[in-house]
């Protein structure tokens, strides 16, 4: 058998395992060997170009710098990722991802050092695989900023950011038709381009809120999946063709999801400005009084509750409070209560990830619903703990005008009995007021949800 | 403090009453004083001295009609209305849905009526559901009046003289009346078939032990969306129900009808063709029979023997057959409801049109008509034991007759290949799997469950990291430069890999279902 067939099967069936890889995900039973499918997958990938490398015989020192180059990145990547906490990850994946945007551009560079002179088509791939590399490095690295609340990286709404990026965007296209066309290519207008895509990188995604990370995150995922599709076209590779596009599916098609579950466009949550929407409709049932409750008297509604609904938001998150939750969870059922946990679509800064702060706190998935299949049991509910959500629980989402109209919002307020637990009395990301927490039957508990929670745990009889 | 008054039910065939000695307790506690009108009880085997007991006061018929609150079982005739005073709440089944001119003679009277047959079905209301009450009685009762005409067994038995086969039950809608049926009827050992329009309650058939019968509901839908007429294939569907209905009538020896809309004419469900195709001794229960029947050959009110031997039963009492339970359990419902109007235990009611419950039975308040009321959010659909004609078919998918789409596919796909053939064949080779790989991803990734959706984002950003092969090739090129460049790519890119993949087995390995 030659190596050239045994790489080009090779990478035939890395691409299946790739999709079967994906395809493990449907349910959570498959998800451990859909992981372990996509690890093979990359192995046998690897093994493939190793082969292939082997065949020309390189010097000790390349397959030196090879073992070396993967060690550290091993290395690396596994500190950060055996170290980070649950609640950190969304900001990781957004840090991962800025590397293979990285790596991207940089084969592109190379590919186009290696081959200067291969012709329009050619040419073409490397400046559009460079150009998305570079983007969704420095996004990438603004939206990780984000995710881990860094200051420098606030939202920042320059005047007439849009008219800048497509500037951007314009120069660009002008440098590729110079590079393209050039005889032989020339590098000044590659390294322009990068620099200039560089800073499109950055400005787009620090104009954007950081309500709209996830989506961001997800479209910067797609990109980085198109990055390694040019450099497959520019490398002749199907493997990488094939992995590239099933990353690119991935990305746009969970960014669809999200902007569908908080009734946007993908244009509105790319060009920015969310939140920043003053508010000039009226919205009714703001201007009542809130009634506030304390831990002990929770935990005497919730012993007589026959029927409760958690509502876990990004708040919940960011008080590490999943674990107290899923303390008072077994203590509920432990009296014979049915617990269940209502996620919104977007709670949180990723898609599902409130199913993954839930599942590391081993409460069990079979009791985590999404919206449309547990909106109508509220009406049925006896409490409802509504756990740092605002936003995804507003009924003004029902009065048009306001920045999250149309919005399809848990219809929590239909339960007998709703406790919010809130850190301070602001409105939500989106800075709409929130008529639920002045509603009669809402009481609100404001404090650090890990606390109050853990509080009530202790007013639970037989603890 | 205000006076609730029974008085005597008047209609024909009607046992039940509406209060019962234990219900005149749980009303004096919010503060009224009850009066009950003299042998209103006694033909639900409630006797006088069991009222006065409980702390009622016996009256006669004018001065219980003349008391401030006045409960009934069944709308009061023209008569017994003008014995109400102007201001007075009266609460029965008014069936304002049936006959609008009650909702007219209440408010001529000025009077408040609250209807029970309007109280929402909401889960807070359930308690005050005389509708499903009833309708467990009379789905009880059904089998038992069936049992009682069919001449055999209807459980199967195997006895010295020779076996006996079980009796075969056929019951249509299953609501609450129809679950009670399969119940019934399956505790006495038949074989139950039973069938609704609604799909979603064949768990419910299921778990009462009775097979759920269902008319070929996907095959339909499946030719909607092919042919796109919704109208034709609403008469199939009904087409194919009614064969449907002819074979499990055929087979059956027992069939319990229960399709009744509130308000409304039965649905014709069994056509005089499939009563002459039954065997003789079989028998037809029609519960339906208030609103007409679910057989064409029910008589309303009457039980009687078809020329082929096939009894059909159209009783409209059936609840009233068993008139100490109903009365007991329609006692408990009224009572709830003037527990909801009574917020304070002082005898005093109010009438709060902020509750949906007491605003959606209100159907006059103080002379005006407040009938019919706003839509309520239900929680369950609004009549559950309704078998409806209308067919489930969804409405029409796409506008375009099928001929036209595939021309306009077929004239894009041929400029598609005219265009490609312009780009040169590597390129055309690498479009190829590009395609395919598109296709793929998009079924791939939409079966991706949503809770997954989080390790999703991070094991494609591992897989991402398969640039890594690219990097890797480069390795080989002759400058020092690119070399360079290259094993800078591959730590990033392992970085993306090993960091990716990582935290996605983390995150999956934390998903577990729950320990049984």
């Amino acid at each position: 058998m030659n190596p050239q067939q045994l790489v080009a099967a090779t990478c035939i069936v890395s691409g299946l395992l790739f999709i079967f890889s994906i395809a493990g995900l449907n349910r959570p039973e498959t998800a451990k060997r859909g992981t372990a499918l996509g690890v093979v997958g990359m192995a046998m990938a690897m093994a493939a170009a190793m082969i292939e490398l082997t065949a020309g015989e390189p010097s000790r020192a390349t397959y030196l710098l090879l073992a070396g180059a993967v060690l550290a990145g091993t290395v690396i990547g596994a500190i950060y990722a055996f170290t980070v906490k649950m609640t950190g990850m969304p900001g990781l994946v957004a840090l991962f991802n800025s590397f293979g945007g990285l790596a991207s551009a940089l084969v592109g560079f190379n590919s186009y050092l290696e081959h200067s002179d291969s012709g329009a088509a050619h040419l073409t791939e490397v400046f559009l695989g460079t150009m998305i590399g570079v983007v969704t490095f420095t996004g990438s690295i603004v939206a990780w900023a984000k995710l881990s609340e860094k200051s420098w990286a606030r939202q920042v709404l320059l005047p007439g950011r849009n008219w800048i990026n497509l500037g951007l965007l314009l120069a660009s296209s002008g440098l590729g038709y110079w590079f393209v066309n050039s005889a032989d290519g020339a590098l000044l207008p590659l390294l322009t381009m990068s620099v200039l895509m560089a800073v499109f990188g950055i400005h787009l995604v620090l104009a954007i809120g950081g309500a709209d990370m996830p989506v961001v995150v997800s479209i910067l995922n797609a990109y980085s999946g198109l990055a390694a599709t040019f450099a497959g076209f520019m490398l002749n590779s199907d493997v990488l063709i094939v992995t590239g596009t099933l990353v690119g599916s991935s990305g746009l098609i969970l960014s669809y999801l999200m902007c569908r579950g908080m009734n946007r466009s993908f244009l509105s949550v790319i060009l920015g400005g969310f939140g920043q929407l003053t508010t000039t409709v009226a919205i009714d049932g703001v201007d009542g009084v809130v009634t506030e409750i304390v831990p002990a008297k929770v935990a005497e509604l919730l012993v007589n509750a026959e029927n409760v609904i958690i509502t876990p938001g990004y708040g919940m998150a960011v008080a590490q409070a999943q674990h107290p939750v899923a303390q008072l969870t077994r203590l509920l059922r432990g009296f014979g209560s049915e617990v269940r946990f209502a996620v919104h679509p977007v709670a949180g800064r990723m898609p599902g990830h409130m199913n993954v702060l839930l599942a590391e706190a081993q409460v069990p998935y079979d009791l985590v619903f999404e919206m449309d299949e547990i909106n109508d049991d509220f009406a049925t509910a006896d409490v409802v703990l509504v756990i740092g959500a605002n936003d995804t629980v507003n009924p003004a989402a029902a009065t048009p005008g306001t920045p999250i109209s149309g919005m399809p919002v848990l219809r929590v307020w239909e339960a007998k009995q709703v406790i919010v637990f809130k850190r301070g009395r602001g409105a939500g990301y989106a800075g709409v007021p929130n008529p639920l927490f002045y509603a009669d039957n809402t009481a609100m508990c404001f404090g650090d949800a890990a606390q109050t929670i853990q509080a009530i745990n202790a007013a639970l009889p037989g603890v | 403090m205000m006076v609730i008054g029974v008085p005597s039910e008047t209609a024909v065939n009607e046992n039940r009453v509406a209060l019962t000695p234990k219900t005149v307790v749980q009303l004096r506690k919010l503060g009224y004083d009850v009066m009950v009108e003299q042998g209103a009880g006694l033909k639900a085997g409630l006797p006088d001295a069991a009222f006065q007991a409980a702390g009622a006061v016996l009256m006669d018929k004018t001065a219980t009609w003349g008391a401030d609150i006045v409960l009934r079982v069944v709308a009061p005739s023209d008569a017994e209305l003008a014995l109400l005073h102007p201001g007075a709440t009266l609460i029965a089944f008014l069936e304002p849905r049936f006959d609008q001119t009650m909702v007219d003679k209440c408010a001529a009277a000025g009077i408040t009526a609250l209807s029970m047959d309007m109280i929402p079905r909401i889960s807070r209301a359930q308690s005050m559901d005389a509708l499903s009450s009833m309708a467990n009685i009379s789905g009880y009762r059904a089998v038992v009046e069936a049992a009682h005409a069919f001449g055999r067994f209807l459980g199967g038995q195997v006895t010295a003289a020779g076996k006996v086969l079980p009796a075969n039950v056929f019951i249509i809608g299953t609501g609450v009346a129809g679950l009670a049926a399969i119940g019934v009827a399956n505790s006495m050992g038949a074989v139950v078939r039973a069938t609704d329009v609604r799909p979603e309650t064949a768990e419910q058939v299921e778990s009462m032990g009775a097979t759920f019968v269902q008319v070929n509901a996907a095959q339909v839908a499946q030719e909607v969306s092919a042919d796109g007429y919704a109208k034709e294939t609403s008469d199939d569907y009904n087409q194919r129900a009614a064969i449907m209905y002819a074979e499990q009538v055929k087979q059956a020896d027992i069939v319990i009808a229960t399709a009744a809309v509130p308000g409304k004419a039965s649905p014709r469900l069994i056509t005089a063709q499939m009563v002459a195709a039954m065997t003789p001794g079989s028998v037809i229960v029609d519960l339906a029979a208030p609103g007409g029947g679910n057989c064409e050959l029910t008589k309303p009110g009457l039980s009687y023997v078809t020329d082929n031997g096939v009894t059909i039963i159209g009783y409209t009492d059936m609840v009233s057959r068993l008139a100490g339970q109903s009365s007991q359990l329609y006692a408990r419902n009224v009572a709830n409801l003037v527990g909801l109007l009574t917020p304070e235990p002082n005898g005093v009611p109010v009438v709060n049109f902020d509750d949906e419950i007491v605003r959606t039975a209100t159907i006059t308040l103080n002379g005006t008509v407040t009938f019919p009321p706003p839509a309520v959010q239900v929680s369950a659909p609004v009549a559950a034991n309704v078998l409806s004609e209308q067919s489930p078919a969804p409405p029409p998918k796409s506008p375009l007759p099928w001929p036209i789409q595939v021309a306009a596919i077929t004239v894009a796909a041929v400029a598609a290949s005219l265009l490609l053939s312009l780009a040169p064949t590597a390129f055309l080779s690498s479009l190829a799997v590009f395609t395919l790989a598109t296709v793929a991803g998009y079924y791939v990734v939409w079966g991706v469950t949503s809770a997954l959706h989080t390790p999703l984002m991070s094991l494609s950003n591992a897989i991402s990291g398969i640039i890594v092969v690219g990097a890797m090739w480069q390795l080989s090129s002759d400058s020092g430069l690119v070399r360079l460049i290259a094993a800078l790519a591959i730590v990033v890119a392992v970085i993306n890999i090993v960091g990716g993949f990582v935290i996605t087995s983390r995150m999956v390995a934390m998903f577990r279902k729950e320990a049984r």
